[in-house]
This record gives structure tokens, C-alpha cells and sequence, in this order.
């Protein structure tokens, strides 16, 4: 028989067509044409800006900077990431693109996205940029599926590990979709820009709403389970034995903070708090502060072990890892190592 | 806007210039034209790629939306198809890999299934069967080469990937197909 006629003889579904061109005629109406804009600087910003640059550009110029981050940073930070000081791999994304740091410090860049995380097991990698989420394999980088939609953001890998979901923002709307980039699905229309959380091995999600509210919902059958005004969530975070952890600009975990910027749980159940200027470990024996700096924190993650903590110092371009004996170690230059930008900490898991 | 329409088939004919320079003023009946025009191929290709007609749906469906976002980036003077069929193609060997990913199990532990739909009788069952045995990538290059009539010098080009590779799954895969349709 004829290859080729054989194709030509496979079925057209003509309903099918007539979704999809609905839906192509939605997209086109929703769509905004590319104008250039020329944007037209004030002369004297522009001339402020580069004499600026020139300065920091020139030998003494570059030594005031230095001496800037030195001032707001960790001293005697360690030139390079040389290695991690526990096992495991971290993910780390930002403007560089994405990257795999393992325990010896080799690193590998997967690929030119913005934001990533881990699944549930450490054995892939979802990826986001600007409008595509990816799922991809961290070894060798290969892109295994990828699903286009709009102003993709902070990708949350859960589940079983027969069954897992990815939940991810599009622009103010909050999609689930499987782990082989099926059955993408709107969860809810208007989700505050923070990260939604997955409760350990269910389908079951965490997140904000524009509106204030923090709401736990089965997204297998839709339902509800539980649904709190805080006003203003920042972050949120579900500890191994199931406890929901929500940030607000007042506090978390019923701790009065100002400015807490991102929380996480430890596999000991201990919760990490990064402030504008302080790491802060909450556990049975009470909150401890361990690391107080002069320049802004962001971002948290523990080691799998849970012997050690990093943070990020983007005003200082350093990373500082610290132990739960106390141990500082900065890292410097972190922006260079990574391609640049202010690359985030999107997880440190177990070695595959 | 890709790399691929600057030299493979380098020339769209005028319709289809027209088509694309009437939907990127903003025209929806150009867009249905161009739409109804690429369509049947498009989810054809996927279908056949995948095995799965809702699948294939969705994939033909993404790679025309993906189409309408780049729509104001597009270079009239290239033609459409091969650019959309790329996309087609590499969403659809994509998603016959990602069938493992829902199962956090690793790459090679879930075999690949394609099976088209049976509505069109014996033949497609047997058509099934024999796309079965071949890897997404080999059907993958198949479909280009007799569904969609790109030669192996623009397979190539296509699918980034040496001219050998491409004459190589051609002659593996119409082998299986001609042992299965026999």
C-alpha cells in the first residue's frame, strides 16, 4: 500500500477543528500588536547615567563599588562557588537562565529561562519564561514537553510519583496541569503573584487570591477545602507533616515580623524566615536568628539533609550559606558565575 | 522569526502573502483562511506523530497559537506551513517523550504508544500498528517526508539534524511501515 496515501486517508476530526478555531480566534482578539517605542531619555538622566557608568567603570570607581558590597555583604566570601556544603543539587534560575549547581560546585546551564523547580523526586526540572513552561530533564537539559501560555510564572512541581501536577501562573490566572503536560487547566482566575505550594504527595494546592485570601483546593476534583482572608500573603510554604505556613507583610506562623520576603520548611519540620535584613529559624526551642546583615536577603532554601541554609544577597552579589551550627560561608560574584542578572534559589534537592 | 522559513522552502506563494499580511493588520477572516488552509495538515501530522487524537488536537491547537503570537514578527516573504510544521512536528516528538514524565520514572521506563484512531477502517488499524513500532523521531520524519512532502535535504533543516540521520530513519521506518501495510 501507498505510505502516502495512507496518511492522506487519516480521518480529520472537523469538530475538533472548530475548537481549536475558536480558540485561535480568542488568542487573536486578546492579542496586542508589537509597536517599537522609542523611548526618548531625558538628556540629563542619560548624561547622569553614564558619567555613573564611567565611574564605576574606572579603577577607583570599581573599588567604591566593591567597597559598597563589601559593606552590605559577607567578608571574606569565597571568590567563587567552588562547592556546596552538603549533598544534594541546587536549582537556581534568573536572567542567566537556569542552572544545576551539584555538591562538588560543577554547574550546568539548562537552558534561557526565568524561573524553575524541582519535581517532587529531584529527577526533572519545570521551567518557565515568559510564555512557555517546559518540563525538562536535568542532566542532559532535554525539553521532554512544553506548553505555550502567556506570561508563564513560578512553576510548582507535586504529587505522587505516579501521578504528579504542575501548578503555574499565567498572567493573574492559575493553571494545573499533569507532569506529561496534559489536562492543562485554569484553577483560578485572578492568583496573587506568589508561588502556589503543593501539600506533600496530594494533589492538593495552596495559594493566594488577588483578593486576599489563602485557599487550599483538591485540583483533581476542584473542591475547596479550606479558604482564610489574610489581606496580604508574601509567601507560603507546607511542612512534611502537612502544616500550612502563610507570610504575611504582619508575620507568619503566628510570629510578629515586618517584611517577611520568603519562608521554608526544613525536613525536620523547623521553618527558615528571611526578613529584609535577617534569617530566622522557628522551631520547638523558640526563633533564632541565625544571620543579620546590613544589605536586603532573598529567597531560602535548605539543604536535603537539613544541616544548612542558603540565602541571597543580590546587593552583594553573594550567596551565604549558613549551617546549623552556626557556620557562615558567603559565596561571591554570584551574577557572573550564572550568566548574570540576580539568579533566585529554586531548590536544593537529594542527589538523583 | 525562525531560522528554519529563512531557507526552506524560501518562497510563500502571494495568496498566502496576502493571508499574512491581511490577519498581522488585524483581519480575522484572513487568520480563518490561513487557519482552515494549514489545519487538516497540521493536525494530521500530529496525529500521526502521536497516536492520540485528543492529543493531537491540542497539539495542532498550540502550534497555531503559538502562530498568533508571533504573528507580528512574521516575514511575509516566508511561507507559513513550513514554519508551523516545524512547530507541530517537535511539539509532537516532545509530547511522545513527555508520557514518562507523569510517571516520575525516568526517561526510558514507559514504551511509546501510537495509535491511531480506528474510525477509518482495517487499513488504519494496520497503519497503527505499523507506526507503532517506530520511535516518535522515525515517524516523526516520515510524516515530513510523505504527509507533508518536504524533501530530506528540508527534514533536515526542519529538525536540526544531520541528512544522514534523516535518510536513515526514512529508509528504517518506510521498511517497517511497507512490512506492516503489506
Amino acid at each position: 500500500m501507498n505510505v502516502k496515501r495512507a496518511f492522506e486517508r487519516v480521518p480529520v476530526d472537523r469538530e475538533a477543528e472548530e475548537r481549536a478555531w475558536t480558540v485561535v480566534r480568542a488568542a487573536f482578539a486578546e492579542r496586542e500588536p508589537v509597536h517599537v517605542v522609542r523611548r526618548r531619555w531625558p538628556v540629563a538622566v542619560v548624561a547622569l547615567a553614564a558619567v555613573c557608568l564611567a565611574a564605576a567603570l574606572s579603577p577607583p570607581g570599581r573599588a567604591v563599588v566593591n567597597a559598597v558590597r563589601r559593606s552590605i555583604g559577607i567578608t571574606h566570601a569565597s571568590p567563587a562557588l567552588f562547592r556546596l556544603p552538603a549533598p544534594g543539587r541546587l536549582l537556581v534560575s534568573g536572567g542567566g537562565g537556569t542552572w544545576v549547581v551539584t555538591a562538588d560546585g560543577s554547574k550546568r546551564r539548562l537552558g534561557d529561562w526565568t524561573s524553575a523547580s524541582w519535581s517532587p523526586h529531584g529527577l526533572f526540572v519545570v521551567t518557565a519564561d515568559r510564555d512557555s513552561l517546559a518540563a525538562v530533564e536535568p542532566r542532559a537539559g532535554v525539553v521532554h514537553w512544553s506548553l505555550s501560555r502567556p506570561a508563564v510564572a513560578l512553576p510548582r512541581w507535586g504529587g505522587t510519583r505516579l501521578d504528579t501536577r504542575i501548578a503555574y501562573l499565567s498572567g493573574s490566572s492559575l493553571r494545573v496541569v499533569a507532569g506529561d503536560g496534559t489536562g492543562d487547566r485554569l484553577v483560578a482566575a485572578h492568583a496573587a503573584r506568589i508561588a502556589p505550594v503543593w501539600e506533600g504527595s496530594r494533589h492538593v494546592l495552596a495559594y493566594a487570591t488577588a483578593g486576599g485570601a489563602v485557599v487550599v483546593r483538591d485540583t483533581d476534583t476542584g473542591k475547596v477545602l479550606s479558604r482564610r482572608h489574610v489581606g496580604d500573603a508574601r509567601a507560603l510554604a507546607w511542612s512534611r507533616d502537612g502544616r500550612l505556613a502563610i507570610a504575611t507583610s504582619r508575620g507568619v506562623d503566628g510570629l510578629r515580623l515586618r517584611g517577611v520576603r520568603a519562608i521554608a520548611f526544613a525536613p525536620n519540620g523547623d521553618l527558615a524566615i528571611v526578613t529584609a535584613h535577617a534569617l530566622l529559624v522557628s522551631g520547638p526551642e523558640g526563633v533564632q536568628t541565625v544571620l543579620r546583615v546590613a544589605g536586603r536577603l532573598a529567597g531560602v532554601a535548605w539543604s536535603p539533609d537539613g544541616r544548612w541554609l542558603v540565602t541571597s544577597l543580590p546587593g552583594a552579589d553573594q550567596w551565604v550559606f549558613v549551617g546549623r551550627r552556626g557556620r557562615v560561608l558567603g559565596v561571591a560574584h554570584i551574577a557572573r558565575q550564572f550568566g548574570g542578572g540576580e539568579p533566585e534559589l529554586d531548590g536544593w534537592v537529594p542527589d538523583a | 522569526m525562525s531560522a528554519v522559513a529563512l531557507s526552506v522552502r524560501p518562497v510563500a506563494d502571494r495568496r498566502e502573502r496576502a493571508l499574512v499580511r491581511d490577519a498581522q493588520r488585524g483581519s480575522v477572516r484572513a487568520l480563518e483562511q490561513l487557519f482552515r488552509l494549514h489545519w487538516p495538515r497540521a493536525y494530521r501530522a500530529a496525529l500521526l506523530v502521536v497516536g492520540d487524537a485528543a492529543a493531537a488536537e491540542d497539539i495542532a491547537q498550540e502550534s497555531f497559537l503559538a502562530a498568533v503570537r508571533a504573528l507580528d514578527r512574521f516575514d511575509r516573504r516566508r511561507p507559513f506551513g513550513p514554519w508551523l510544521h516545524r512547530i507541530v512536528v517537535n511539539r509532537a516528538i516532545d509530547w511522545s517523550r513527555a508520557r514518562t514524565l507523569r510517571r516520575e520514572v525516568g526517561v526510558d521506563a514507559v514504551p511509546e504508544p501510537a495509535a491511531v484512531q480506528r474510525e477509518s477502517g482495517g487499513r488504519a488499524d494496520e497503519l497503527a500498528v505499523a507506526l507503532a513500532s517506530l520511535s516518535a523521531e522515525h515517524r516523526a520524519v516520515v510524516v515530513l517526508r510523505y504527509l507533508l512532502d518536504y524533501t530530506p535535504g528540508e527534514i533536515a533543516e526542519l529538525l536540526d539534524l544531520p541528512r544522514g540521520t534523516v535518510n536513515s530513519r526514512l529508509r528504517r521506518g518506510l521498511d517497517r511501515l511497507h512490512e506492516g501495510l503489506a
